[in-house]
């Protein structure tokens, strides 16, 4: 071997030696930074150098040669010279190898020999965006998967969803797995989003059956940092950002008094003097600081990556916070040739305050909103003796509410990835790999008088949850006679989890001195505990074969049995898959054509499942109430839950999907679409129970979904030369979800929120239809003169008898349009020019409505709120006004059903997510490193018809029946920011 | 090199021998390992009563009631579902009326949990009577406040889920009335003094066997008027009230001697209250099933910044005899723009009830008001059970001294005289009904409503309704009985196709 090398070398020596030499020059980078001491080589030749400190280099080469790129702790890279006299050469460091292997389920592969479906997510892709989360960082940056911000709360709900929703009840939530830890008791949102390397989105069957029973909502791989061999790096990333929303036009004090007025039929408000702006006193401008320290360093046998964090957000409404402080230590080490260890730690600690349950119709969003402009603050501002309720809403003073809140959590989260590698030949290794995350959760508030007037109280809660991780792989890998190269990977693991906590809650608190830290003082007194468990124990194995890297075969397969369900039989699911590619790029008549640096095509097929309800759902557990026979004391008792189901099992996805992936223009250009179709059968289903037995829900296998879509995503390089670059990478969605069945059911009610203000279900599921149909009496305008058959008259609204039977009611409520979008699609700009750098990201929702219970809520009378506040609700019909859109609500023969069209609106936007600039110090100027300012603006613009705060805001947060209602939700902000980041 | 690969298989051995790993171990009662012992029982029982509670601590399932002629409401901005049952065109889409049918029905599930289930308890067997009476206490009550309101209705007694139950007819949900009556009546205790948080403040918050008796009259005296109108059942009410009133002592019952007592905060236990609903703001952790939100904002008038949720009628304002009762059950001064006026100077020139208002929630000198308080709501008073006496007594055979004496008691204490004697049966039943009106005016469960539909009364109730108040849209009928019944919620019509 090594004489055959020796041989080549001379060979080519000599060739060389032959031809006429040409200068290249270049400049080799690693993301951003230049790197110094990389070797660069002419293939099968002598030449070679280093590259300088600014990471450029000048070579003599011969025609047609290839270059080779080195670096310790970067993976090799080959690059044809062509009649380029410049080249731009970026490595990729080993642990991440963005270029040539992708993290795969329970190991990596090749990119070149992927069959499945699957995206991946850069840290580079949001480097001058202030992202503060993981979901920040996938919003629209890779196809399929649907990111949207239902809370703008510092650390709020976010829904995440890979091609579509499968599940009725059950979860849809995707699998996160940082660094081979499947998350089981902390949330994605809690990993520190500044240490991911990158994040490798599995979308198709092939790539996702491994995960199982897990699997069936996608899967999300993320990698954290890790050291390279070579010099310390230290990285330090700050910014500070400010958020305000747009504000609702509100009725001022005058205009409020007159329609009251005319409402009540009476003066009910004489003097509606100066008021009171109800949103600037409960929203604000918030404040968000963020500090990221990073060191990374190592040598060939071991190598680290160490950061600290700091976030502190202000929220935009008055009096909510959250702060953030993480710890990453990542360690890998060879303790010989064979074995190896490595060791991941995370902790975090977040605290905040009052950032809890706002998604209400009394919640300070509805009530800033709702509350009457004509009422002071204070009855008396001397005392600050607060002005508690008002003529109308019912709810308390919103400002109050904010300002005296006092409800705090205090999270601590700790990720522990702990690995051992033993090759025990060059063909067969065994990894075993030990996950432990887990949550600590402690919360605790004050009701001060202003709160509860009757019953000062405190209270405190603690709950911890633990899911132990151990999976045991063997892997062989063995190339024979050259071309066939087969790998095969089989794993046991088991995870269990354990959750339990207690509250003690106190009534009629003696003093608030000691805020919640004296429980005791409080006259009455009720402590409560929880606990629950669940386990999964699984054996899996995966296939992948190809034969001179042009066609590929990858097989998977999983049994997985899971606590949740009770049998046997029930508990085990077994999901297989397949798929295969076929490389035409390696073919000669594409070579041929010369068109494409890469030409693939995919197909899979496989089964995977869900199982995300949550323990102990098929045992007909009892409900805990209590009752304290009109004494300060509560009793506990019990009443009967929802009804058991032995039975139940798992919900299985079947999915096909064809894809291409294609690399033109000598591969500036690159372009992957998708093709896929799922159909989940035996739905877990909570099928309503009627009211008169009792009411509630049971859990049933009923029923089938399919979502069928299509994915496209493109990375073009219009210009790259030394001084001025451009990239754009857009990503495109769109897919179609129906219910197939539901089991013989017609129709399934939604539960909604807003009880009292909402009083039917606004959203249904139906066979035919999407999952998130809206359910609504469809609303014709404003009769223009009387309507004798169903005793309306001129001025009331006007609704469609739907059902024919002279009255209208919900009876008539028909479907009306669906809260998922047609398309959805992000598209990043990034140019840079010298040391200046502008990215463009912008992010946008087609074609999905939104039921606006916030604006509903407001714009006519409800039974919690009397009197409209706004603006456009004064407009409403008189003879004199008689076009007018708005009913007279003074009206004694009409109605104002919430529970129509009326406020169904468009929530189609186009978004600016983020315009960022960004400028460059480089080391050579300022001596010690290199320095990046950037201002930029998140938010800045969006495009919508929406008439709410925000069209990405929805109550319900996370589900998917119950998707697209904005009652009270918490605004996305508009924010500016700026960042400096140094690299030493 | 051995040895990692030992540590590997060891790691590997005891991640495999954790057997309980698909098993689950919930802490807390399925449905069918509980039932199992007295302190289960016990449990199970006071569960029922966090159920039962919330049908009576505001006023969305009395909206059924508003057809009667004490309490009105404006139709204005957001009381069209209260006043759609004002003015006779309530729909199945009514929003305040659904609290009554999950309530009612939510209890009656877990009550026959209790009733199937308490009988195989490891337990004496007064604790399983005690515990089981209270369910079947509890069922009838639900099943009585729910065949009145709607008529023909589910029956359920086997906690089954079904979506093709039909509707049983009124007779056959009094027959369940009856027989679970009957039964609490023989299970239930005296009292529960010394038997556990049942007993407080000197007062059975559950129901005794008085409590039996006493809803077994009224639902005896219900049967002999409309809509079953079987009037061999007076001469049953009359004895099932007379066990009470001759046993008040043994059942700790009594007519309290002041009426106006009976809604202040210090008598929030008393001795009137045969059965009652009990409440208070200060329990941990806000859990509003135990507030009262019955008052003092929802029936306090707008100027007051209260809700305007009901109100007095004007025409029975007017005829509510004056005197001790009358001042206590209406508000006579009002907070009009700071100053003290009448009734005819608020926005909506209405009188305005004050049963609801506790002093712990409202101030009586300034009108501030909480939107909920600690009062009690009684189901049946001890006044009931005199003028159930009164009335079916004399219906049963003809007035007589002992039925005078009956309605005489709560006269007195209302601050009125002796009823005119000599009266004709019809003629003592009428001034028993209308005593009963004034008695419990202003949404007390003992509602007027009740007794006019079992009288059918309905129509004529409201013929002399005053113009101050909402015109009616729709004129019932009290041959044809129109509009008696609510409309059944559409929720389950839309579940079940049998009760369209």
């Amino acid at each position: 071997m090594r004489n055959l090398l020796a041989l080549l070398i001379f060979f080519s020596v000599i060739n060389g030696r032959l031809l006429a030499q040409q200068t290249v020059t270049g400049k080799v980078t690693a993301g951003d930074s230049a790197l110094s001491g990389v070797s660069v080589q002419v293939k099968g030749g002598s030449q070679a150098t280093q590259t300088n400190a600014e990471g450029n280099f000048q070579i003599n080469v011969p025609p047609n040669a290839v270059l080779l790129f080195s670096n310790v702790g970067f993976s090799l890279k080959e690059v044809p010279v062509g009649n380029q006299t410049y080249l731009r050469v970026q490595l990729s460091s080993l642990s991440q190898n963005l270029q040539d292997v992708v993290v795969v389920g329970y190991g990596t592969q090749k990119k070149t020999t992927l069959t499945g479906a699957s995206a991946t997510v850069s840290a580079a892709a949001y480097k001058d965006q202030p992202v503060v989360s993981v979901s920040g960082a996938l919003q629209g940056r890779a196809s399929g998967v649907a990111v949207s911000s239902a809370s703008g709360a510092p650390g709020g709900v976010v829904k995440v969803r890979i091609r579509g929703s499968n599940s009725i009840n059950s979860s849809n939530d995707p699998l996160f797995v940082v660094d081979g830890v499947a998350l089981g008791s902390t949330s994605f949102q809690d990993i520190n989003v500044n240490d991911i390397e990158s994040m490798e989105v599995l979308k198709d069957a092939s790539a996702t059956a491994i995960y199982g029973s897990r699997g069936a909502n996608g899967v999300i791989l993320v990698t954290t940092k890790s050291g390279k061999a070579g010099k310390m790096v230290i990285d330090v990333n700050t910014f500070l950002s400010t958020n305000k929303i747009k504000k609702y036009d509100l009725l001022g004090p005058a205009a409020y008094a007159d329609e009251a007025n005319h409402i009540a039929g009476t003066t009910v408000i004489s003097n509606p003097g100066a008021g009171t702006d109800w949103q600037s006193k409960v929203f604000r401008n918030g404040i968000t600081q963020n500090y990221q320290l990073s060191v990374a360093g190592g040598t060939d046998k071991s190598r680290y990556y160490v950061s600290g964090y700091y976030v502190n957000q202000t929220g935009i409404i008055t009096n909510t916070s959250q702060k953030k402080i993480a710890l990453r230590s990542n360690i890998d080490s060879k303790i010989s040739n064979r074995v190896s260890f490595g060791v991941n730690l995370f902790l975090t600690n977040i605290q905040s305050l009052n950032n809890g349950d706002l998604g209400s119709k009394a919640n300070p969003v509805v009530s800033s909103l709702a509350w009457a402009p004509t009422e002071p603050v204070y009855d008396d501002p001397a005392t600050g003796a607060y002005n508690r309720y008002a003529i109308s809403p019912i709810g308390p003073n919103p400002y109050m509410i904010a300002k005296e809140s006092d409800n705090e959590g205090k999270s601590t989260t700790g990720v522990l990835n702990a690995r051992v590698k033993y090759d025990i030949t060059d063909w067969l290794s065994f990894s075993t790999n030990f996950g432990l995350d887990a949550n600590f959760y402690r919360s605790a508030y004050l009701n001060n008088v202003w709160i509860n007037q009757t019953n000062i109280s405190s209270g405190q809660g603690y709950n911890d949850n633990y899911t132990l991780q151990n999976s045991n792989i063997l892997n062989f890998h063995k190339v024979f006679n050259k071309d066939h190269n087969l790998s095969v990977t089989g794993v046991y693991e088991q995870t269990s989890n354990k959750y339990s906590g207690f509250n003690a809650d106190g009534g009629g608190l003696s003093s608030t001195a000691y805020g919640y830290y004296a429980l005791q003082l409080n006259a009455t007194q009720g402590i409560r505990s929880d606990y629950s468990n669940w386990g999964l124990q699984s054996f899996l194995g995966r296939v992948t074969y190809s034969y001179k890297e042009k066609y590929l075969l990858t097989a998977t397969y999983r049994a997985d049995g899971s606590s949740k369900f009770q049998t046997t039989k029930n508990k085990w699911g077994y999901f297989p898959s397949v798929s295969a590619g076929w490389r035409l790029s390696e073919e000669k008549f594409i070579q041929d054509m010369n068109a494409f640096s890469n030409l693939k095509l995919r197909g899979s097929w496989g089964i995977t499942g869900n199982q995300a309800i949550a323990p102990y759902s098929t045992l007909g557990l009892l409900g805990g109430q209590q009752y304290s026979y009109g004494t300060g004391t509560s009793y506990q008792g019990y009443t009967l839950g929802n009804p058991p189901n032995p039975n139940l099992k798992w919900e299985t996805t079947k999915q096909w999907d064809i894809g291409l992936d294609a690399g033109l223009i000598a591969g500036r250009l690159n372009v992957t679409m998708d093709y896929f179709s799922k159909n989940t059968d035996g739905l877990l289903l909570q099928k309503t129970i009627p009211d008169y037995d009792g009411g509630g829900s049971q859990w049933v296998n009923l029923g089938s979904v399919t979502n069928k879509g299509f994915e496209f995503s493109v990375n073009f390089m219009p210009v790259s030369t030394k001084t001025f670059s451009w990239s754009s990478t857009l990503n495109f969605t769109t897919y179609k979800s129906k219910v197939v069945s539901l089991g013989g059911q017609d129709i399934i009610y939604v539960g909604y929120p807003g009880a009292g203000l909402v009083n039917t279900s606004i959203q249904v599921v139906k066979p035919g239809y999407a999952l998130g149909s809206f359910y609504l009496i469809p609303w014709e305008g404003v009769y223009s003169q009387d309507d004798p058959v169903l005793g309306f008259k001129a001025g009331d609204n006007k609704y469609r008898d739907v059902d024919g039977n002279k009255s209208i009611g919900y009876e008539d409520r028909v479907i009306s349009g669906n809260a998922m979008p047609k398309f959805t699609f992000g598209f990043s700009n990034d140019v840079s020019y010298r040391n200046f750098s502008v990215n463009i990201f912008i992010q946008g929702s087609q074609g999905n409505k939104i039921f606006n219970g916030t604006y509903a809520a407001i714009a006519a009378p409800s039974s919690d709120i009397r009197y409209p506040t706004l603006a456009e609700s004064a407009n409403y019909w008189t003879a004199k006004n008689p076009n007018s859109q708005w009913a007279d609500p003074a009206s004694k023969t009409g109605r104002s059903y919430i529970e129509s069209t009326h406020y169904l609106q468009s929530g189609s936007y186009v978004r600016f997510k983020n315009i960022s600039l960004a400028y460059t110090l480089t080391r050579k100027w300022i001596g010690f490193g290199d320095i990046r300012l950037s201002v930029s603006a998140q938010n800045a613009i969006t495009i919508t018809k929406y008439k709410g705060f925000d069209p990405e805001a929805d109550t319900m947060g996370n589900s998917d029946i119950a998707a697209g209602i904005d009652l009270g939700a918490y605004p996305n902000p508009r924010t500016f920011t700026v960042g400096l980041n140094a690299k030493f | 090199m051995k040895k990692y690969l030992a540590i590997a298989v060891i790691c590997l051995l005891a991640a495999a021998c954790s057997k309980s790993l698909l098993k689950e171990e919930p802490k807390v009662p399925t449905g069918t390992d509980f039932y199992a012992n007295a302190n289960d029982l016990s449990l199970a029982a006071t569960g029922l009563y966090a159920l039962n509670n919330v049908a009576f601590n505001q006023v969305a399932g009395f909206a059924t009631c508003y057809g009667s002629d004490d309490v009105g409401v404006a139709r204005i901005g957001n009381k069209l579902s209260f006043s759609d049952f004002d003015t006779f065109q309530p729909n199945s889409s009514n929003d305040r009326m659904t609290n009554w049918w999950t309530s009612f029905y939510a209890t009656i599930k877990s009550c026959n949990s209790m009733i199937l289930n308490y009988a195989k308890a490891t337990a004496s067997d007064d604790e399983k009577n005690r515990a089981a009476g209270q369910a079947y206490f509890l069922r009838a009550l639900s099943y009585f406040f729910l065949t009145r309101t709607w008529g023909a209705i589910p029956l359920t007694t086997d906690n089954k889920v079904d979506y093709t139950r039909p509707k049983a007819q009124p007779a056959e949900i009094y027959t369940l009335i009856v027989a679970d009556l009957q039964q609490a009546e023989t299970m239930l205790p005296d009292s529960w003094s010394g038997l556990g948080v049942q007993f407080q403040n000197g007062v059975n918050v559950a129901p005794t066997k008085g409590s039996a008796k006493a809803l077994l009259a009224n639902v005896y005296l219900t049967m002999a008027g409309w809509p079953l109108k079987q009037a061999d059942k007076y001469a049953l009410a009359a004895a099932k009230a007379k066990e009470v009133i001759d046993n008040k002592a043994l059942y700790s019952v009594d007519l309290h001697a002041n009426f106006n007592d009976l809604w202040q905060r210090e008598f929030q236990y008393n001795n009137e209250a045969v059965f009652a609903c009990y409440y208070n703001n200060n329990v941990p952790n806000t859990p509003w099933n135990q507030w009262d939100m019955m008052g003092p904002n929802s029936s306090q008038p707008g100027d007051e910044n209260g809700w305007d949720d009901w109100f007095g009628e004007i025409t029975f304002y007017n005829r509510f005899p004056a005197g001790a009762r009358k001042d206590a059950t209406y508000q006579s001064v009002y907070m009009v723009g700071g100053a003290p006026k009448d009734w005819t100077a608020t926005a909506l020139k209405h009188p305005y009830f004050q049963k609801y208002r506790d002093d712990a929630s409202y101030d009586r000198v300034t009108h501030v008001g909480n939107w909920a308080g600690d009062h009690t709501v009684y189901i049946i008073r001890y006044a009931e059970v005199l003028l159930t006496y009164a009335e079916a007594a004399a219906m049963a055979a003809a007035p007589d001294v002992s039925t005078y004496n009956a309605i005489n008691l709560v006269r007195h204490r209302a601050g009125l005289g002796d009823l005119v004697s000599g009266l004709s049966q019809s003629a003592f039943r009428d001034s028993v009904v209308a005593e009963r009106g004034w008695e419990f005016a202003g949404l007390e469960p003992a509602a007027r409503w009740f007794d006019l539909l079992r009288t059918e009364t309905v129509a004529k109730a409201n013929s002399i309704r005053s113009a101050g108040d909402e015109p009616l849209k729709n004129i019932p009928d009290d041959a044809q009985h129109t509009y008696y019944w609510a409309p059944i919620p559409i929720n389950d019509v839309q579940l079940d196709p049998n009760l369209k």
